[in-house]
């Protein structure tokens, strides 16, 4: 079995180039990669009107980079706006695995968080069960302010990432 | 799956549950060439079975999860819930709580028809910053909310006896000023949207739905009221203080997506009179009168009526002398119009680029049909 | 003393369909409720849509009695020139359960009939596309909106 190391570790013994640089690079590279998060356009439950005035004129989503798209292939996070039904449970695990690394998944709401107002519903499901989740975000529906708060913990998140993209080695 | 057979010669497209127009359900389209044959709507992605739960819920509990049935237009489903537990529990209302009711209901009237308004736009393909302005209008219609009620889509406002609060200090004149300034934007959308040529061709003779066909299908709302028919709940079995507001029936003859379109329109030109005539003759008085936080209602049943921005929709509600229901059927208006939908393919000749168009010219809400 | 329309539209049924409907009341003003047996269900409701124009279908549901042995099915309907609501009854037994389907009478009540079938376990004979209509369909649980329903159902 082979051990996975880091990108850091491979260039550094292919060329060479000292750690500092390398951890600038590294800060640049994060900080590229945390203002163009693409969330898939996947808006399940009630709270896709407030997902919608975030990404509005007033609460603007995509000064942070977030821009919701409609093609799975070229985005790397799901938001998970909503309820998630047991019909709709299976195509949220399908849209994770046709998503190319790196991914992240995001709950927005208390819903898919814990069930919500309909926690002793026969047909609702939580998302962790199906997809491993990064950033919860509760409320119902949270306020556009709680929404950003928490796309920013992913940034967050995503900028201190060290094992860049998939396993190398 | 659980679909029926294709012919030979047919290509079945799925419009799968995930997709850039709002909601989520799938829509399967049978297409030969351009030319869609037949549309079969797979509902049920976002059933959540709150017919079931309201079961395990005393009655102002079950407000809570009935009002997130549509969310756009939480208002008149909450009402209509409260108006059925009103009728169960032999509960009076003072005058002044029904205009009040009547205010936020046409408010959040207005809201739903700007969402699908700017669907609709959106649905052309041509016109999607549409979508981004009207969300700026929605801003000022969930302030108000905010400053009436403490939140913006989900208030919880309406309960059995009344409302929960009265008119903070000025905020008639805030409901004023926000009017006239919707008015002005409307004015300018009527000229630069629906007055638009390429607005005219993509919508104009698209899907049209006659008359007969409307009534025989069971469709409901603008959808109904698109098609000629003059039938409104406001006005038929008056709730609320519409007994006392001067509105008309917006009816439209042509049956195609732009009638449907029209409609929604002038029902907002409508509400926003009906918000400042309420604004201007709100009655004084109290706004609440007790009831019983954990109440019994006797074996019975009650069924209201009323009209949400889809259409109408009903709450049956059944008692049997416990603080739950025994059991709350949901006449959804959107599960009416979604059979509507589906036999459109078969009355009138659609085309895949038209899909989308119908679909928002319907304006389903599939939180809606699903519960 | 005059006869409001609803007590009219009662009196009509009854001459008619002695035989055909068990109880009629008037609920409220354009409100009627009327239970209707479960033999000949078919024909009382061609008269309705035919006789009495009754053309608009509304919605249709189900209501679970299981002390009583019974679950009622009910039909929504309006009348678009007199806007009358009839809520239309029958019982059916609560182990075989089963009716004529009304989608021969009122097409749109196709929706409502599987979500019927699925939540309640009714059997409509004659229904052009019985398929789940909200449960997954690999649903394995039950009748979710039966009373005696438990737990959750098959796995998402």
């Amino acid at each position: 079995m082979q051990e996975e190391t880091t990108i850091k570790e491979r260039i550094f013994e292919r060329y060479h180039i000292p750690m500092p640089i390398y951890n600038v690079i590294e800060y640049i590279a994060g900080w590229a990669r945390k203002y163009s998060i693409w969330p898939i356009h996947f808006v399940t439950g009630c709270c896709s009107p407030e997902f919608m005035q975030v990404s509005g004129s007033r609460f603007d989503m995509e000064r942070l980079g977030i821009l919701p798209f409609a093609s799975v292939r070229q985005c790397d996070c799901i938001m998970v706006v909503g309820v998630v039904s047991r019909k709709m449970a299976m195509r949220v695990k399908y849209l994770y695995e046709q998503m190319g690394e790196p991914k992240y998944v995001v709950s927005v709401g208390a819903c898919p968080t814990g069930k919500g107002p309909f926690y002793d519903s026969y047909a609702t499901v939580k998302v962790d069960e199906v997809v491993p989740v990064d950033v919860y975000i509760p409320g119902c529906p949270p306020r556009p302010e709680a929404i950003i708060h928490g796309m920013m913990i992913l940034q967050e998140k995503i900028r201190k990432e060290v094992k860049v993209g998939a396993r190398v080695g | 799956m659980s679909e029926p057979e294709i012919k030979p010669d047919i290509m079945r497209i799925s419009w799968g549950p995930q997709h850039p127009m709002s909601g989520q359900t799938r829509i399967l389209l049978d297409v030969d060439g351009e030319i869609v044959h037949r549309l079969i709507a797979d509902l049920g992605f976002t059933h959540r079975g709150i017919e079931k739960i309201l079961e395990n819920r005393t009655f102002m509990k079950g407000i809570i999860p009935i009002e997130r049935m549509v969310m756009v237009d939480t208002a008149n489903i909450g009402l209509g819930y409260v108006l059925a537990i009103e009728e169960a529990l032999g509960v009076e209302v003072p005058e002044r709580a029904n205009w009040i009711r009547s205010m936020i209901c046409e408010m959040a009237r207005i809201n739903s028809h700007l969402y699908a308004f700017g669907l609709q736009a959106e649905a052309t393909g041509y016109f999607p910053a549409v979508f981004l302005w009207t969300t700026v209008d929605r801003e000022v219609l969930l302030d108000l909310f905010e400053r009436l009620t403490g939140a913006r889509w989900s208030y919880n406002f309406f309960l059995p006896g009344g409302v929960n609060a009265d008119l903070p200090e000025g905020f008639q004149d805030k409901v004023i000023e926000g009017i006239q300034y919707l008015r002005g934007r409307f004015a300018q959308y009527w000229d630069a949207m629906v007055e638009n040529a390429i607005f005219e061709m993509r919508c104009e003779g698209v899907a049209v739905l006659t008359r007969e066909d409307a009534l025989r299908l069971g469709a409901t709302g603008p959808v109904l009221r698109g098609s000629g028919v003059d039938m409104d709940v406001r006005r038929d079995e008056p709730y609320a203080a519409y007994g006392d507001l001067n509105f008309k029936v917006i009816t439209e003859t042509a049956g195609d997506s732009m009638a449907r379109l029209k409609v929604r329109f002038h029902e907002i030109g409508q509400s926003l009179d009906m918000i400042e005539q309420v604004a201007n003759e709100v009655p004084g008085g109290p706004v609440r009168t007790r009831a019983p936080l954990f109440a019994r209602a006797k074996p019975g049943e009650a069924l209201s009526r009323v009209e949400t921005a889809r259409g109408e929709l009903g709450i049956h509600m059944f008692t049997d002398g416990g603080m739950n229901p025994y059991r709350v059927k949901i006449n959804s208006p959107t599960l009416r119009n979604m059979y509507v939908f589906e036999r459109l393919a078969e009355l009138d000749e659609v085309l895949i680029a038209d899909v989308p168009v119908v679909i928002n010219s319907i304006d389903p809400w599939y939180l809606d049909s699903d519960r | 003393m005059p006869e409001s329309a609803e007590e009219a539209l009662i009196e009509a049924l009854r001459a008619e369909h002695l035989d055909l409907v068990e109880e009629a009341r008037v609920i409220r003003p354009k409100r009627v409720a009327i239970l209707a047996r479960r033999e000949g269900f078919l024909d009382l409701a061609r008269a309705l849509r035919d006789e009495h124009g009754f053309l608009h279908p509304v919605s249709a549901g189900a209501v679970d009695y299981p002390k009583e042995y019974r679950i009622q099915m009910i039909y929504y309907l309006m009348n678009p020139s007199s806007r009358f609501m009839l809520t239309l009854r029958v019982d059916l037994p609560r182990d075989e359960a089963s009716l004529p389907s009304m989608t021969r009478i009122w097409e749109a009540m196709s929706f409502h009939e599987r979500e019927a079938k699925e939540m309640f376990g009714i059997d409509f004979e004659g229904h052009p596309n019985m398929v789940p209509l909200l449960l997954p369909p690999d649903w394995r649980g039950g009748y979710p909106l039966r009373k005696d329903f438990e737990g959750e159902g098959a796995e998402p």
